[in-house]
């Protein structure tokens, strides 16, 4: 939206091509600008640019919608709201499971759980929806090598015995499955950045990025200056895509991070903030329980 | 009338040639008339009558600026705005200790913003707001709409159902208790799908949309004259990345923040923000502030900081002018936003409620 051009959002032709003299071509440059500035450039009065900026404001404004109409539309489909777990107390605490259209992230220390959590995720997506599952392939971006695809046929084979009952299941199971190996920031960014083809392309219901901390922490030095914003910049586009991947396609994106000690006077382990992702956070239980 | 030509806000190649034409003063326009206008500076007499327009508008805007008249005007005595003050809503939190501090609730024209790190509960806060704001005035409440602009993507429109639905549950139980007509009538049009109807959610994904959504908002609020509180769910999130030249942040910051004081005051509606914290890195230590910087520090009038201390939520007052800096702590139940412990039944007769359309709140046991 920031990046529509102004011709789209109904400005007069000459208007365009006497802003694009300088260097103002899309709605994000002309909302940037004071209304002196504006004054100057478009050379209309102070009533008439106010009108200009109403114009270019509704091009790019989101659509209203009230809450009762955004509730109406998921109780139209109540089963593809969550990703159920299938461990009944986890469900009950999360009200249904991983919910699509959000970020979830899931913490712990080393050794507890965390990829094995994820590749049985895969193995419940690509269930048909009558198993609770969303029938759709996955995507499994991969930063620590730790994917095991024999791991994955030994959970389907031996977690649902009769769907999996035959070899070809089992393979058409893995094709769906996509693993990206990604081993610095800047790939694991653009292979963000190009998912959004990906998804409708291979009609996606699941993204998983396991995990978003190691390669974080092995380039970020947060002690050396800069790095701390470098590192929150990289953080916030990759977490701002994502969101809107989610929302844009109703599909759960899952992280996982790691844990840090931090040296205050508190208790000793919380999880790093790394992830700015404000939602559900499995590691600290939710505040909606029952 | 003695207003010089170069302040009127005409084009600025109209204001050149006014200006080389020797045109000094606001009068010396007037007198001339369109037509001696557009032959002596060579526009059309059309152009000529607009600007004369212009300029008649904002004489008159001055002049009833100076004779102190109508109610557009932002001056009054201050005894008219303690009878103001004193006669205005509150949107109350549900969490009686958060109400004390802050004075009855949150209050209407005036910013106020919330701070905390990820989990500690602004989302929970706001929608809370959001549902609260809805309550009729027999309740306590200043029965208006709200508009929720989303930042983050982190409303979540179940938990709105939770808040709501204990919020109308907690009004017919007062109504019970206190078997009043004029409560049961105002509970017929308390409903959950009332509730839901009246959350205006705008969905922002970059600090574009949002400078867009603000410069429309005043329309919007025009055709919705109902509305008493805006929320801005995650004003720091857009701002913080993709911006390198922080001189720019810090300018639109500011207007945003001039804008959204405006629009307080206009339509006496409540701006509610959240912010997120960041760490300043200090000399030997390194402590949790609020985002955006020093200088946006001065945009809300009212700051409350949530955090944690152990397992406890807390909430300070951080920064008010009319209450002291105290901390409370605070509980998110499966209900919304509560109070620590269950408050004894009390009715409050002093206090700053004067209106008598205000009932005392009776708060009943909680389970």
């Amino acid at each position: 939206m920031a990046a529509k051009k102004l011709r789209r959002a109904q400005l007069s032709q000459e208007m365009c091509e006497r802003l694009s003299r300088y260097q103002i071509t899309t709605c994000q440059d002309f909302l940037c600008l004071s209304l002196l500035e504006l004054m100057k450039l478009t050379g209309q009065s102070y009533y008439e640019v106010q009108k200009l900026l109403c114009k270019v404001s509704r091009a790019c404004a989101p659509k209203m919608q009230t809450a009762y109409e955004m509730k109406l539309r998921k109780s139209v489909n109540p089963s593809s709201a969550f990703l159920s777990t299938t461990l009944h107390s986890l469900d009950r605490v999360l009200h249904g499971g991983v919910p699509c259209g959000s970020l979830t992230e899931i913490t712990s220390p080393p050794g507890c759980g965390k990829t094995q959590f994820c590749i049985m995720l895969s193995v419940l997506a690509t269930l048909p929806v009558s198993m609770g599952g969303l029938d759709g392939a996955v995507i499994y971006i991969d930063t620590e090598s730790a994917f095991s695809a024999e791991r994955l046929i030994e959970i389907a084979a031996n977690r649902f015995p009769d769907y999996f009952d035959s070899d070809e299941k089992l393979l058409c199971m893995t094709r769906s499955i996509h693993l990206y190996r990604e081993l610095t920031c800047c790939c694991v960014l653009k292979r963000i950045m190009s998912l959004e083809e990906e998804i409708i392309l291979k009609k996606v219901k699941l993204i998983i990025i396991d995990s978003v901390a190691s390669v974080v922490r092995k380039e970020f030095d947060t002690k050396l200056q800069g790095n701390l914003a470098e590192r929150s910049n990289f953080l916030s586009r990759g977490a701002s895509v994502l969101k809107y991947l989610a929302e844009e396609f109703s599909i759960p994106v899952i992280l996982t991070n790691q844990i840090t000690t931090s040296l205050s006077s508190g208790p000793g382990i919380q999880a790093d903030l790394v992830s700015p992702a404000d939602d559900l956070s499995l590691s600290e239980g939710t505040c909606a329980s029952g | 009338m003695q207003r010089e030509v170069g302040t009127l806000p005409l084009a600025p190649a109209l204001r050149a040639r006014l200006a080389a034409a020797g045109f000094q003063t606001a009068q010396e326009l007037l007198d001339t008339g369109p037509c001696g206008l557009s032959k002596e500076i060579g526009i059309s007499r059309e152009e000529a009558l607009e600007a004369l327009q212009v300029v008649r508008q904002e004489c008159h805007g001055d002049a009833a600026r100076t004779a102190g008249g109508s109610g557009a005007t932002r001056k009054c005595t201050a005894l008219e705005l303690l009878e103001e003050e004193q006669t205005q809503g509150f949107i109350i939190t549900f969490c009686s200790a958060l109400d004390n501090i802050l004075g009855g609730g949150v209050q209407l024209t005036k910013i106020t913003e919330i701070c905390g790190a990820p989990g500690v509960g602004k989302t929970q806060l706001c929608m809370q707001l959001a549902v609260d704001v809805q309550i009729p005035e027999c309740f306590g409440g200043v029965a208006g709409e709200a508009v929720f602009i989303d930042t983050e993507g982190s409303f979540m429109v179940d938990r709105v159902v939770d808040i709501a639905a204990a919020c109308v549950q907690h009004c017919h139980l007062i109504a019970e208790a206190q078997q009043e007509e004029d409560l049961r009538k105002a509970l017929e049009t308390f409903s959950l799908e009332n509730i839901l109807s009246h959350i205006y959610y705008f969905r922002c994904r970059d600090y574009t949309e949002l400078l867009a959504q603000v410069y429309l908002l005043p329309e919007f609020l025009a055709e919705h004259s109902k509305v008493r509180l805006v929320v801005i769910d995650g004003i720091a999130f857009p701002f913080r990345h993709d911006f390198e030249d922080l001189s720019l942040r810090t300018r639109l910051l500011n207007g945003l923040a001039q804008q959204l004081i405006i629009i307080a005051n206009d339509h006496k509606s409540a701006v509610v923000l959240t912010n997120q914290m960041t760490t300043r890195i200090g000399q030997s230590q390194s402590t949790l502030v609020p985002a955006l910087g020093e200088s946006w520090g001065h945009a809300a009038t009212v700051r409350l900081i949530l955090h944690w201390d152990n397992s406890q939520r807390l909430a300070t007052l951080y920064k008010s002018p009319s209450q002291k800096e105290s901390t409370i702590a605070y509980h998110i139940t499966s209900h919304g936003f509560r109070d620590v412990q269950p408050p004894a039944v009390t009715h409050s007769t002093e206090g700053p409620e004067l209106n008598p359309r205000k009932r005392p709140r009776t708060e009943e046991e909680k389970q």
